[in-house]
């Protein structure tokens, strides 16, 4: 049994410790937010938080996350309220949808690290994540929106 | 190896002194996580004997497998690592950051993981996958061979590096990753025993530099 | 109820609201514009022919069926935005949910940029018809005039007495009614909904991971199938050993799988196993050995090769041609003759092709990122030989589709595995699968003829040689051109130049290829317009007055006037490079101006591009606007980026690493202007896209005098 910390919720899983975390949150777990978009690190759909870092969970086997803290989509606020959330409702950001939980949770460890970030930063940290649906300028938008409503401490 | 290398130029050894006065504990592929950086003090480094010929000559075979893609492509000389057999700039131009482990949402380790990721193209993985830090860039790309074998010597450009950490690099773990690099990648121009040997022998013959 | 899945008769039963709440529908006695509205409850429940497309439940909720996927385009905002518009409710009463594929919705392929254009009118008179009903019977219940009463906000308000009736305490009288005929909508200056940026419906449930995509669909007891297919579509498996994946923990068994691809069988090799990863794995596993005889192993420079000596010989099938084009080239001491050649493209929508299906008791239903469930429904029930009342195919959201996922192959491999499981199934196809299976935009080459005489275009004759998609489809006629050889072409060109043609020269690989955003136009497009800016450099005219030249109807030169003060065309400096393309098409007509110059690395750069989209009746200018944006992105990746190529019959591109997407890093500042008019409403998803290509390597031109006539092209080697 593998024990998967989700969420601040533990999981008990029946699972090859070779298996890519994504798809034990996805079947097993059934947090279905986190995308497959690529299956090796190129898109960035599958984007969660292991200790705190926006790993790609295409390709992060359960041997290197069992134990740690995972945050998915999902479990970034309660409320659909972390700035990024707001933000990305407040701009329409998404068209298909498809990959935001995978762009929002890459946003959130650039807004941790840079809470105001440039445009170079959103570059710097954005351009691991794919949008077919071509919507980065209002991702781009997006961010620095939230940026501004962490400052103002409204959320 | 080392020993053998005195034995057979027994009688011309030579003492050299390095001293390493302040050493920031700085990583070059080999410095950071379980790889040991001694403590500074003066140390004694046997020499085996000065041959500028030999040196030079180890040098061009240690220069091939330094500018090969599995070693360059991490030493480049932007911020942003190299990807592939051609060496072109990393998809996604993940930057250096400080500690050359990546920034914000593009750490290194957010895609590299531990060991390599099975399949072609996909995210190649060591324990210790980084880039030279900020401070210590270690730059190979577009480096002449003399450039690179006074660089390597240099203790402001190499970590504060000491011939005994020197001659240990041939067996770093980041540095192995060259000859087991996955599916698709090709490997350094030397097996990695030739091009530990011939590090050595650069080093033990007095690293000399070529002229380019 | 954001699911995905209610179905009708479901979602009456689970809402106890049959009978009581007021259920309006379209009878469509034969084509989708004609359609007569019904009061569903009125009529024999149920009736084939009668489809529920809102209900007013007794609480004042309005429950939509949502005849068309949601894929990105906006359908889940702007249909709800019209329905509350005339009905009069707010937006946050309404329900959305998709409807299944069924012939009594009408057309549902969400394609051709048809979500609005096509239901629209529809959609408003049904609205309107429901507050129509709900206000007679308050003026009944009160005994006032009809006239006397407005609506707003779910409510019927006398407007004398300010009395107030919730549309909940009226439903049930109002679904005794028969639905008035010619309610009189309002005009557009009275809207107080349409025409306003409203926030998307769906956002909320796209920002933390409740959005249900096709992916995301999980049955109980369901199982997961990977297939290895034949890497040439028309290729069978002769062989396989199954050993090593039958090993791989989670796999539960192997075998064969034949899909219908329209009129071709695919092959391939499913493994069904207990979760995705093992299945992925089994499929690694496998030995396959495939037959690939009695079918052209195709390559690339084969394609173009055979596609530009036919350009040479051929006059092709014309689809139109007006005057005398040859006559005229003939005569002119002014003319130009130059090919221009555009690659396969992959749709690569973000979301991979994946199908849930569950067949049992003759009876299958069908769950999946879907753009035609109606088609699907017809394709399937023939298939795999049911009725089609026992086929029920239900949309998820989609994870991008551009065209892909109107093809109707991966449910019916779906079909055919459930079938053989006896269990549902989800069938996964990875990354790789998506970009070597295909079906792709056709790689088309371009003859392009033209004649100056006196500073003015005097002849055009273009000849397209390229795969026909309709031939996949629905075998068109072979002795009949592509009907899509003009589209992106501006029809006012018509009439100011005597002598134009346009021609197909026939040619096929067995190469799939399918619709992909935009269509024909996004490569049209690219040939047309740049071929017009060559005659205008020819005829020594600047190529914005050469349009407003040629385009002498009234929205073409209220457009360019719009593309001229937005831009600041005629203020352009030294060392800027501008460009100029405006293309129609789905109903729409749009105009890009891109503008490019060289950074002090000599490197060029795509400094501002400015869209212009004159569609007509609008509903949403910030879904507008996002569509032109994402159609921007899209063509700056097909012109700079993308090519499918194949060698010996299989394609060489398998991931993102090789088929790269435009980055954040890549996209220049994009500003969309929409044009206000009360024209028909003309597609938005599609039309933003063909223009953006040709303005910039006009631009391209008019900074390098460097002529880009075959894409992909690399920006970085200008």
């Amino acid at each position: 049994m593998i024990k998967l910390n989700i969420n601040q919720k533990v999981h008990q899983i029946d699972a090859d410790p070779e298996m890519p975390l994504l798809w034990a949150i996805r079947d097993l777990v059934g947090l279905t937010g986190t995308k497959f978009g690529c299956g090796v690190a190129q898109c960035g759909a599958c984007v969660v938080h292991l200790n705190g870092e926006a790993v790609r969970s295409c390709v992060t086997k359960l041997k290197r996350a069992q134990g740690q803290q995972i945050t998915t989509i999902e479990g970034l606020s309660e409320n659909n309220d972390h700035p990024l959330q707001i933000a990305w409702n407040e701009v329409s950001v998404p068209q298909c949808g498809y990959c935001h939980s995978g762009q929002i949770m890459s946003a959130a460890v650039l807004l941790i690290e840079k809470p105001n970030p440039t445009d170079e930063d959103i570059d710097n940290a954005m351009a691991g994540n794919i949008c077919r649906c071509g919507t980065y300028p209002r991702i781009r938008k997006a961010i620095h929106m939230a940026a501004e409503m962490q400052k103002k401490g409204g959320v | 190896m080392q020993e053998k290398i005195k034995e057979k130029h027994n009688g011309l050894r030579t003492l050299v002194v390095i001293s390493t006065l302040s050493v920031l504990v700085i990583s070059m592929a080999f410095g950071i996580g379980g790889n040991k950086i001694s403590n500074p003090e003066t140390q004694v480094i046997p020499i085996v004997k000065k041959d500028s010929i030999a040196s030079v000559k180890a040098f061009r075979q240690v220069y091939r497998v330094l500018m090969s893609p599995r070693c360059m492509n991490c030493h480049p000389s932007g911020d942003i690592p190299l990807q592939g057999d051609d060496s072109h700039i990393h998809e996604m131009f993940p930057k250096r950051g400080h500690e050359g482990k990546g920034i914000l949402s593009m750490k290194c380790t957010n895609c590299h993981q531990p060991e390599n990721t099975k399949g072609l193209h996909a995210p190649p993985g060591n324990a210790n996958w980084h880039l030279p830090p900020a401070d210590m860039k270690m730059v190979f790309e577009g480096k002449t061979a003399s450039q690179l074998a006074k660089q390597l010597m240099d203790p402001k450009q190499n970590g504060n590096k000491n011939m005994k950490q020197l001659l240990e690099h041939a067996d770093d773990g980041l540095v192995k990753w060259g000859w087991e690099p996955g599916e698709g990648r090709t490997l350094p121009p030397l097996t990695h025993s030739e091009f530990k040997k011939q590090w050595q022998l650069w080093l033990n013959t007095g690293a000399y530099a070529p002229k380019d | 109820m954001s699911s995905n899945e209610v179905s009708r008769r479901n979602f009456l039963r689970v809402a106890g609201l049959a009978g009581t709440a007021l259920c309006l529908g379209f009878y469509f006695p034969s084509s989708a514009e004609e359609a007569t509205i019904i009061n569903t409850n009125g009529a024999a429940d149920a009736d084939i022919e009668m489809n529920p497309w809102i209900y007013i439940h007794t609480n004042g909720k309005v429950t939509l069926f949502n005849h068309r996927a949601e894929m990105g385009q906006g359908s889940y905002q702007s249909v709800p935005q019209i329905i509350a518009e005339e009905l009069e409710v707010d937006l946050k009463d309404i329900i959305v949910a998709s409807a299944q594929g069924n012939k009594k919705y009408g057309n549902q392929v969400t394609g051709g940029s048809s979500t609005i254009r096509s239901g629209y009118k529809n959609l408003l008179k049904l609205s309107a018809t429901a507050r129509v009903m709900l206000i007679t019977v308050a003026a009944t219940k009160w005994g006032v005039p009809a006239g006397d009463c407005y609506a707003e906000s779910g409510h019927v308000i006398h407007k004398i007495t300010n009395k107030k009736f919730h549309y909940g305490e009226l439903v049930e009288e109002a679904a005794k009614l028969p639905a008035p005929k010619d309610v009189v909508l309002k005009k557009t200056s009275e809207y107080k909904l349409i025409r306003k940026p409203l926030k998307r419906l769906d956002t909320p449930m796209k920002t933390n991971g409740t959005a249900i995509f096709g992916l995301d669909k999980k049955l109980p007891g369901m199982l997961y199938a990977a297939v290895e297919r034949n890497p040439r579509l028309r290729g069978t498996v002769k062989s396989f050993d199954d050993s090593a994946a039958l090993k791989v923990p989670g796999v539960k068994r192997v075998f064969k799988v034949k899909m219908l691809v329209f009129k071709t069988y695919r092959e391939g090799v499913a493994v069904v196993a207990t979760s995705t990863w093992a299945a992925l794995q089994g499929k690694k596993a496998l030995k396959v050995e495939w037959d690939d005889t009695g079918f052209e192993h195709i390559s690339t420079p084969v394609i173009y090769q055979r596609q530009q000596e036919l350009l040479k010989s051929s006059e092709g099938l014309f689809l139109s041609k007006q005057g005398n084009p040859n006559e005229t080239l003939g005569k002119s001491k002014d003319t130009l003759d130059v090919v221009y050649q555009t690659p396969y493209q992959s749709h690569s929508p973000m979301e991979p092709v994946n199908c849930v299906a569950h067949y049992q008791d003759d009876k299958l239903e069908i769950w999946g990122p879907i753009q035609a469930p109606d088609w699907v429904q017809d394709y399937i029930s023939t298939e795999m030989k049911l009725p089609r009342e026992k086929v029920i195919v239900n949309m998820t959201f989609l994870g991008g589709g551009f065209g892909r996922k109107a093809f109707m192959d991966y449910p019916h491999e779906a079909s055919v595995i459930s079938k053989e499981m006896g269990t549902p199934i989800q069938v996964i196809w990875t990354r790789e699968d998506d970009a070597t299976q295909g079906p792709y935009r056709p790689g088309i080459s371009y003859r392009c003829q033209g004649a100056v005489t006196n500073g003015e275009i005097t002849a055009l004759k273009f000849r397209m040689c390229g795969q026909n998609n309709d031939h996949w489809r629905n075998g068109a006629k072979s002795n009949q051109a592509n009907r899509s050889t003009s589209e992106g072409f501006l029809k006012p060109y018509y009439e100011s130049i005597k002598d134009v043609s346009f021609a197909e020269v026939q040619f096929e690989t067995p190469i799939p290829t399918m619709w992909w955003r935009s269509v024909y136009a996004s490569t049209n497009g690219f040939a047309y317009e740049s071929f017009l800016d060559e005659l205008a450099v020819q005829a020594g005219k600047d190529p914005l007055d050469l349009r407003r030249q040629h385009l002498k109807d009234e929205r073409s030169q209220k457009l360019i006037d719009k593309m001229e003060e937005v831009s600041g065309w005629k203020n352009r400096k030294k060392n800027e490079g501008y460009g100029v393309a405006i293309t129609e098409c789905f109903a729409s007509t749009v105009g890009q101006i891109v503008k490019v110059s060289k950074d002090q690395n000599g490197k060029l750069k795509i400094d501002q591009v400015w869209a212009v989209m004159d569609c007509g009746w609008y509903v949403n200018p910030d879904i507008i606007k996002a569509q032109v944006e994402g159609s921007i992105v899209m063509a700056l990746g097909a012109a700079t980026i993308h090519e499918i190529t194949f060698k010996d019959g299989l394609v060489e591109q398998r991931n993102f690493y090789d088929y790269k997407m435009p980055r954040i890093t890549d996209i220049p500042p994009i500003e969309v202007h929409i044009m206000e008019n009360t024209a028909d409403a003309g597609g938005v998803g599609e039309p933003g896209l063909p223009a953006f290509t040709p303005a910039l390597t006009n631009a391209i031109f008019d900074l390098t005098g460097t002529r880009i006539r075959k894409l992909p092209f690399d920006l970085k080697n200008i």
